[in-house]
């Protein structure tokens, strides 16, 4: 991509010129409905305005985040997303980690909602049983749009250019041991997520305990209303009037699913990253240490 | 004389319209001649009043009828068992007649009886005569009667000397004497009886018809008291009659010469009187425009008032002659004053003046010390009426004149040491102020300096601190403690043990306060000591604080019975020891008075004291270099964040909405004044910097520690807030400049934690308060030093293999010794995994620690433990419903055993369901 802009909640459009997908038409960002959300949208109108402005042929597909060591699989995201997938189908999310990019390789990603998330998110029905349905979990939620970077000759050639010129210390820093900052953050947040799971499939036990507990009296009702019923015929009495079943036991509210499915997410990305990561220094470890016995 | 005293004491409830309900009700039928003022209810309270006195007394003349008859027939058995009787019923009637006097007709029968008695006993002939059980009766009934009437001997000498005496001024009495002077006359005494009733019966009207008669605007109370008054001077002299024992003749003479001046004087009180009315009803003017027609009428005697004033003054001319009489009207004088009172019209000034006066006069006349102290208590008690509103506070100059006052009072007590002061004194009888040869007079001197000191408080808590006015009001604070020893000396000769309790209380809580210069300076330096300056040496005499808070103490814990006072002589003692770092005295005086298990149960000024006594305590042990002691002293009262209201320092704005007026004033009054306050920013300060020495090493220890708690909540709170600023300048305030400390010490940066916790700004704001500052600087050096020690090795240890002890002491300034201890204690204590190698002084590092990352990973292990498990549970669940399939082979992995349980409760469960 020819140019991009680091933050959270700026837009990107992608100008005709740049590869990946390609849209039919401008999308609209969707219903705003948090304030960050109306600050995106007055971003994207800007952004619209301006290269209308230079008269630059674009396409609206989508929209950007940066992220925190890989945090990116949230509630908003999804919402975000599908508004504008919503609107226009084809559109992507780029995800960019400023940090891991700092550390020597450039981390961008396209994603977008599959198809069966996409269906799901338009009913809004987040309950155990829709998903369960809906078949989802949460591999399936996001697909990777491979990215393939294409720039103007003449950036090439300057990006050539700026790379003779650069100071030897400034690429070394993809050879760097000093790995376990990095490593600690994401336990740490890996820890997070893993805490927040484990309360939600506590509260999703209690929403099973009691669910089974209620059909349990309902049934102990049930039965003894037949009893009674059978007494009262015995005694040629008439038998007692249906009640409304579902008025007497109001079944307790199933928790939303999707926020588990998000973090289960989010702890898979967690994962991957963890494992890129200690595969990529436990080389350089290696590289080190076959370095050192070279040396001594 | 009662009145005040209970106003006095229980006046932090009453609001001055009950008081003055309390006032009128009494005095209501003092207007029985106005009927205007006079209301329905209060002529039936007097009415009921009246009726039971009535049947007490009919109770009393029939018992005396028949002992009457007995006597003229000589049957003295039954006069025995009639005398029993009466016994009994005046017995009975002791409350009327604590109110009323004693009932002539008594004193008549029992001194009758006596000459009777004695007839009998000489009449030798008759009383061989007699039969062997009238013998016996007599002998008894003589004792008895002897026995009896020794405690009735004035009133009897005084009527035997004077049957007649005032029958002129009562139309009972005479009725009554004239009875008394026929008292063989057996058929009259039968009717006197009954006429003694149907005068009784119709006593108010009789009464007053009476009296208009006699002056035209005489009051009835002013009657009243002037018949108790008569009563009174009938017993004063025939006291000092009894007391010369000389005899009858010169008695009489004095009552011959008294005589005269009776009428006479009576005459002047009657003036006065009507003056003192007149007055009166000036104040009450504007409020009855009724009573504006009486006083229409009174118009002219009211012009004659005001050159009345003048004539109060020349009095003492008039008086000269005889001094008995003399206290009668002043008494009498006084106690008119006193009706006033409390009443709403009355003009509390005039009534002081008018004491004052009455004092000079008494003074002039050298009417004894009696009266002058019963005089002045009244004025001290009218100074601390005169504000109605227990809100507001005294005025400067009223509050000089209580001090002058109660010192004159003093002195005079000093001076003679013959006067009896009580407030039991005189509740049996009103009318007996001065006449014992040992002075008796009803007042409480403790009450009235308790009050003092509650004025005084009043006064401090209603000044502007920060202004010169409070300076000069704390100036008033010698002389305050001057009095309270000057009462604690006296009582300490007369008092009972609570008084003398209840004084010391008032003396300890002037002292446990005061940081005692003097002792600490003589402390610093003994030998020098010896070789000072007389004056030095004069100065030093004075008795140490703490020797006297000891002392004080020692008796309230030896004598007193009230928990209370106990309670608060404690609470100071510890604070006086804290607060001269006594650390272990107050420590252990604390923990021994098991105060902290039911203090919460005091009233809200004792828990006050409380707190600031943990706050003493606290700021003790810190300077005593103990932080943890400090810490957890400080700990209550830090952490709830509302110091300045635990420590009755101020209000809170917050709450003001939760609280209404009421409250308010209430909490308003509770407020310590501020030559008592708590330094608060010395109090946070010393709370955050020890909480700074306990929770940085602390938290250097425990970092990956999941379960990690918290020493201290609020400093973690500034800590956070310190983090949460957008931009990092350089520390200001006390917080910033703690929380600057605790960051460098978290990086084991000793000297830059040392220069954020000792500079100027610091020593400004808060070391200099300490008495021995540059010590407790000292102490918090090498406390910074010591524990930022302890969090480098606890931070870094890991990076090291080994590090040498001369390294670390250089690095933190401690000489060698102390970094081995410290060292030692880590290691002993398991906090740092190493070991000493004595030959090359080094600490060598096991690294048996984890580091970070595998710290991470144990919690994050941990962690998925329980995630799984909590799994398990809902497949569990899903198992159970779906019938007991995988039961077997869960089983395997299932280590809980409680779980275990749960499940196959379940399956039965759902067995039972299919």
């Amino acid at each position: 991509m020819a140019s991009r802009k680091e933050g959270t909640g700026s837009t990107a459009t992608s100008s005709s010129s740049t590869a990946g997908a390609a849209g039919k038409g401008k999308g609209k960002g969707g219903s705003g409905d948090s304030a960050v959300k109306q600050v995106q949208i007055d971003g994207l109108m800007e952004m619209m305005r301006s290269l209308r402005h230079v008269n630059i042929d674009h396409l609206h597909v989508g929209w950007y985040q940066s992220t925190y060591y890989g945090s990116f699989v949230t509630r908003a995201l999804l919402d975000s997303q599908f508004s504008y997938q919503h609107a226009i189908e084809e559109s992507v999310v780029l995800i960019y980690d400023p940090i891991k990019t700092a550390q020597g390789s450039l981390s961008l990603k396209a994603y977008r909602l599959t198809p069966k998330l996409m269906e799901v998110c338009k009913e809004k029905d987040f309950s155990p049983e829709a998903l369960k349905k809906a078949n989802i979990t949460f591999e399936y939620m996001f697909e990777e749009v491979p990215i393939v970077i294409k720039n103007s000759h003449l950036i090439n050639v300057l990006m050539w250019e700026l790379e003779k010129k650069s100071a030897v210390a400034d690429k070394h820093e993809l050879l760097s041991l000093a790995s376990s900052n990095h490593l600690g953050k994401n336990l740490q947040l890996l820890m997070d997520r893993v805490d927040e799971m484990s309360q939600d499939i506590v509260k999703y036990n209690t929403y099973m305990r009691n669910t089974s507990k209620q059909q349990q009296q309902k049934h102990q009702y049930q039965q003894r209303r037949q009893q009674e019923n059978m007494q009262r015929q015995s005694r040629g009495e008439p038998p007692l009037p249906e009640e409304d079943l579902s008025k007497l036991f109001k079944p307790p509210q199933p928790p939303a699913r999707m926020d588990s499915l998000l973090i289960a997410g989010q702890i898979n990305t967690y994962c991957q990253n963890i494992k890129e990561f200690t595969a990529q220094n436990l080389g350089k470890l290696f590289m080190a240490q076959a370095l050192q016995e070279y040396n001594n | 004389m009662s009145r005040f005293f209970t106003t006095g004491s229980d006046s932090e409830s009453e609001s001055s319209l009950s008081g003055e309900e309390l006032v009128t009700k009494p005095v209501g039928g003092n207007y029985g001649k106005q009927p205007l003022l006079l209301s329905e209810d209060e002529e039936d309270t007097k009415r009921v009043v009246r009726s039971a006195k009535d049947k007490r007394f009919e109770e009393l003349t029939n018992l005396i009828r028949t002992i009457r008859n007995a006597m003229k027939i000589r049957d003295v058995t039954k006069c025995l068992e009639e005398f029993e009787l009466l016994g009994k019923a005046y017995g009975k009637a002791k409350s009327i007649v604590d109110k009323e006097g004693v009932p002539r007709f008594y004193i008549r029968i029992l001194a009758d009886l006596e000459d009777y008695l004695n007839e009998l006993w000489e009449d030798k002939e008759g009383k061989k005569k007699m039969n062997k059980n009238n013998a016996k009766a007599l002998s008894t009934l003589r004792q008895k009667i002897r026995k009896y009437n020794r405690d009735f001997e004035s009133h009897i000498t005084s009527y035997k000397q004077n049957p007649e005496q005032s029958a002129d001024e009562d139309a009972e009495k005479n009725e009554e004497d004239s009875e008394g002077s026929s008292d063989e006359d057996e058929d009259e005494d039968g009717v006197s009886a009954a006429t003694f009733l149907k005068k009784k019966s119709e006593a108010p009207s009789g009464e007053s018809r009476k009296f208009l008669k006699k002056m035209d605007d005489e009051d009835e109370d002013s009657e009243d008291s002037e018949d108790d008054e008569d009563w009174d001077t009938g017993s004063t002299s025939s006291d000092s009659d009894s007391e010369e024992e000389e005899g009858k003749q010169t008695a009489l003479a004095s009552r011959f010469l008294k005589k005269a001046p009776t009428t006479d004087e009576d005459k002047k009180a009657a003036e006065k009187k009507r003056e003192d009315k007149a007055k009166k009803k000036h104040d009450r003017k504007s409020k009855r425009l009724d009573e504006e027609e009486e006083e229409d009428n009174e118009g002219g005697e009211w012009e004659r008032v005001r050159g009345g004033v003048p004539l109060v003054k020349e009095k003492p001319k008039m008086f000269a002659k005889g001094t008995e009489i003399t206290h009668a009207v002043v008494i009498k004088k006084l106690n008119e004053i006193l009706q006033a009172r409390g009443k709403k019209g009355t003009d509390r000034a005039a009534q002081i003046e008018l004491l004052q006066l009455l004092v000079q006069i008494a003074a002039e006349n050298n009417l004894g010390e009696g009266v002058i102290v019963k005089i002045k208590f009244n004025i001290i008690a009218s100074l601390y009426d005169y504000n109605p509103n227990l809100a507001t506070y005294m005025k400067p100059e009223m509050w000089g004149k209580c001090l002058d006052c109660i010192n004159e009072l003093m002195d005079i007590l000093f001076a003679n040491p013959n006067i009896f002061v009580g407030e039991n004194i005189l509740e049996e009888s009103e009318n007996l102020h001065n006449a014992d040869q040992p002075l008796r007079v009803r007042g409480c001197i403790l009450t009235l300096v308790e009050r003092m000191d509650e004025e005084f408080t009043k006064i401090m808590q209603n000044t502007d601190p920060h202004s010169q006015e409070y300076v000069e009001h704390l100036k008033d604070e010698a002389q305050v403690c001057a009095i309270i020893e000057r009462v604690q000396r006296y009582l300490e000769e007369k008092g009972t043990t609570e008084e003398v309790c209840r004084i010391y209380l008032l003396r300890i809580l002037h002292t446990y306060y005061k940081f005692d210069y003097k002792a600490h300076q003589r402390q610093l330096t003994p030998p020098e000591g010896s070789s000072k300056s007389e004056q030095d040496q004069a100065e030093n005499e004075g008795e140490d604080s703490a020797v006297l808070m000891e002392r004080l103490c020692k008796y309230i814990y030896a004598k007193d019975r009230t928990d209370r006072i106990r309670t608060c002589a404690i609470l100071c003692h510890i604070y006086h020891h804290a607060l001269h770092s006594r650390w272990y005295q107050a420590r252990d005086l604390m923990l021994m008075s098991h105060l902290q298990d039911n203090i919460q149960h005091a009233d809200p000024p004792v828990q006050i004291l409380y707190n600031r006594t943990m706050v003493q305590l606290g700021i003790c042990a810190f300077r005593q270099g103990l932080t943890k002691d400090a810490h957890n002293a400080l700990l209550d009262i830090q952490s709830s964040g509302r110091a300045k209201e635990l420590l009755g320092q101020g209000l809170l704005l917050r709450s003001l909405q939760e609280r209404n007026q009421e409250q308010e004033k209430v909490e308003r009054r509770r407020q310590v004044p501020f030559h008592l306050h708590i330094n608060l920013e010395l109090l946070e300060c010393v709370y955050l910097v020890s909480a700074m020495l306990l929770e940085i090493p602390y938290m250097a220890a425990h970092e990956s520690d999941a379960r990690r708690r918290m020493i201290s909540k609020q400093f973690h709170h500034q800590l956070r807030v310190g983090e949460r600023q957008p931009l990092l300048g350089p520390p200001e305030s006390m917080r910033e400049h703690v929380v600057a400390a605790s960051k460098a010490m978290k990086m084991g940066d000793w000297k830059t934690c040392h220069s954020f916790i000792i500079n100027e700004k610091m020593n400004g704001k808060v070391w200099d308060l300490f008495p021995e500052a540059d010590k407790v600087r000292t102490m918090l050096v090498r406390k910074i030093q010591e524990e930022s020690l302890r969090t480098y090795l606890f931070t870094y240890s890991s990076v090291y293999d080994s590090i040498s002890m001369e390294t670390l002491s250089d690095m933190f300034e401690l000489d060698l010794p102390t970094v081995h201890s410290i060292i030692s204690k880590m290691i002993i204590n398991e906090e740092l995994m190493a070991s000493l190698d004595q030959p090359t002084q080094t600490v060598v590092m096991h690294r048996t620690e984890p580091t970070a990352q595998q710290n991470l990973a144990l919690q994050l292990a941990e962690k998925l433990g329980s995630l799984v498990e909590n799994n398990e549970r809902v497949f569990d669940h899903k198992q159970g419903t779906y019938g007991g399939y995988f039961r077997d082979q869960k089983d395997g992995y299932r280590k809980n055993e409680g779980y275990m349980r749960r499940g196959g409760y379940r399956q039965q469960q759902s067995q039972t369901a299919y």
